[in-house]
């Protein structure tokens, strides 16, 4: 990773707590499911434009300080959920993010979304040592990529009115 | 560099599989309520009564003569028995794992199992 | 990179931990014994010798204390013999007789010819006239008993039950076999009394319900650890004649089924027998009586549930008592000291 500026990481910061407070709003939805942690990952449209933006490395940063901050509001084990669905969309994108042109963002949000539900289902099946709980994948999979389309429009449409690789305003 | 219509076709297709996943995991469990006979601690008989349409009855013979089994939609009963006591007739209708029916001169157990109430707690006093 | 290396490297170790206590593996068993239903669970890796054990166990208890088998040292000793009684069951009569002085005869191992001419033994069930009654009721007294060494006199016509103290005995030494066997965690239900060693396998809490009396589900949640939780009540077993119920539970005073107002007595305790025993005395005490009994202990606690749908529950379970979801049609007064 390149040298960090201090602009850059005050945009990081920024980033962070737009999506610490989409994570936070979210978490006062109910629930999709009556199996706790499982919700709509609203808060990757940030880890999906961090990406896209800034790069992998600062876009795990961010991701990792807005899962950590976000399961001291939410508590419990809701840290491991968000972890795991965290990381299996992270590493998704971070495979797809050089297939994809800037018009097809929503892809890695699409598959990025369906692999966090995939890993937060595989910590439930773990946490809960009920296997039925798998039964749930196919219905959060398909909300997956409904909410996965529509996160992912919005982080391509960030994308596009935002300068790319650095704070608006551009690098110095 | 894939096409754009590649990705649309890819998650269309994942969409698809999907959305047919869910239907038969919601269809095939719309509450999963089993029934399970057992008589001197071997499975007899299991009754899905989440498929159940229309009430049937069945009886089943044991040591001390025989039970008479009524089967409702969601739920089962023993609704005559040769036994003395007439504990399992007492009990009533069953719809969850919460109490299972037991003929003791049966030695006939009839347990629901499946429902969500099994996991909230991990036994019964009574 | 060495951010992105960090992070990684945390998110795995972070999951790691959370997929890493695998579930100790459970044994099982359910076996017809005592003339009710019996499960079993034990976990870990020694739980299916355990388990072994633990059945043989029972059916060695089974084999000393029944009443109705032949051969059985409570069946010689009803039937006029004299019998060198085994450890198992002096120590069974020796706790027992200590409980029926202790709830000062609520509780009386000698009914046994009153249930029987109740037809609760062989479910032709009667109303027995109130001469045969008296006649009966002289010849249950436990006071009579002695128990001296291995040895035990039983008075001309008396008999002995053990139907109320026998499954909670048989849970005390399944706990002692268990503890001994190095399982950390085991449930066991003996016909309706359960009976616990340690938390559950993932830690918490065992989390027991109390049947509900009025209905098929549970009328509360009990969390307990190493504990023995029985339940009596007037459901379990009665007949009806001429529109009145006639329940299980016999008053030793006045040899009809206990009419006090209860029907449903848990009893939560370290001790099996006493828990046994205890929820068949308290039922047939009434609440007041219940109430004033526990305050002169303080090794048990009790959840009461009244015709009108009160329950009480002592101060001990106040912080484990639960109803399960909405508190539905009871009302709760918790006793205090």
């Amino acid at each position: 990773m390149k040298h960090t500026s201090l602009r850059q990481l005050t945009y990081m910061a920024v980033l962070t707590a737009v999506a610490l407070t989409i994570f936070v709003i979210e978490a006062q939805l109910p629930a999709l499911a009556p199996i706790p942690g499982i919700k709509l990952g609203l808060a990757n449209i940030v880890t999906v434009y961090a990406v896209f933006a800034l790069g992998p490395g600062q876009a795990a940063g961010i991701l990792l300080a807005r899962v950590l901050l976000g399961s001291l509001f939410a508590g419990g084990m809701t840290i491991f959920y968000s972890l795991a669905g965290g990381l299996c969309c992270y590493l998704v994108t971070l495979v797809l993010y050089r297939l994809v042109s800037g018009k097809q963002v929503w892809v890695c949000s699409v598959l990025g979304a369906m692999a966090h539900n995939a890993g937060q289902i595989a910590v439930a099946v773990a946490i809960t040592r009920t296997p039925g709980v798998l039964a749930y994948l196919p219905i959060l999979l398909v909300s997956g990529i409904l909410t996965g389309l529509f996160t992912g429009l919005c982080a391509q449409f960030l994308l596009s009115r935002l300068p790319k690789a650095g704070p608006p305003g551009g690098q110095p | 560099m894939k096409s754009t219509k590649f990705w649309i076709i890819l998650i269309a297709v994942l969409l698809c599989v999907c959305l047919a996943a869910s239907i038969l995991v919601l269809g095939g469990k719309t509450q999963s309520a089993t029934a399970r006979l057992y008589q001197g601690g071997a499975l007899v008989r299991t009754v899905d009564l989440s498929q159940v349409d229309k009430p049937f009855s069945f009886t089943v013979e044991g040591p001390a003569g025989s039970n008479t089994i009524q089967v409702e939609p969601g739920r089962i009963r023993v609704s005559q028995a040769d036994c003395p006591d007439q504990v399992c007739v007492h009990q009533g209708w069953i719809s969850n794992s919460v109490a299972p029916i037991v003929c003791l001169p049966n030695q006939l157990v009839i347990q629901i199992g499946g429902s969500p109430s099994e996991t909230e707690i991990d036994g019964v006093s009574e | 990179m060495k951010r992105f290396c960090l992070s990684a490297m945390l998110l795995a170790i972070t999951l790691l931990a959370a997929c890493a206590p695998a579930a100790s593996q459970a044994h099982t068993a359910t076996l017809f014994a005592m003339d009710t239903v019996m499960d079993l669970s034990a976990y870990g890796e020694q739980g299916e010798i355990a388990l072994d054990n633990a059945q043989d166990l029972i059916r060695e208890l089974e084999g000393l204390l029944s009443t109705t088998r032949e051969g059985s040292e409570i069946y010689a000793l009803n039937h006029g013999e004299t019998v060198a009684l085994s450890p198992s069951t002096r120590e069974l009569l020796d706790r027992a007789l200590a409980l029926c002085g202790d709830t000062g005869g609520a509780l009386d191992i000698t009914i046994y010819p009153v249930v029987r001419a109740w037809g609760f033994t062989t479910e032709e069930y009667q109303v027995p006239d109130s001469q045969t009654l008296t006649a009966l009721l002289d010849k249950v007294d436990y006071t009579q008993i002695t128990l001296e060494g291995d040895s035990l006199l039983l008075p001309d016509g008396m008999e002995l039950d053990l139907g109320a103290v026998a499954k909670g005995y048989t849970g005390d030494r399944l706990m002692e076999l268990f503890r001994q066997s190095e399982i950390a965690s085991a449930y066991v239900n003996l016909g309706g009394n359960v009976q616990v060693l340690g938390a559950s396998p993932d830690g918490d809490p065992w989390r027991i319900g109390i049947r509900d009396p009025d209905g098929e589900g549970y009328a509360a949640v009990v969390e307990v650890t190493d504990r023995a939780v029985v339940t009596s009540g007037a459901y379990e077993r009665y007949f009806e004649q001429g529109g009145v119920r006639y329940g299980h539970i016999i008053d030793p005073d006045t040899g009809y089924p206990a009419r006090s107002g209860l029907i449903s007595v848990t009893i939560v305790s370290q001790s099996g027998t006493l828990a046994d025993g205890l929820s068949t005395a308290l039922f047939v005490m009434g609440k007041d009586r219940a109430v004033q009994f526990w305050r002169t202990r303080d090794d048990f606690d009790f959840i009461l549930i009244e015709e009108d749908g009160t329950v009480t529950i002592s101060q001990g379970i106040e912080n484990s008592f639960s109803f399960p979801g909405e508190q539905g049609s009871y009302a709760l007064e918790v006793v205090r000291r």
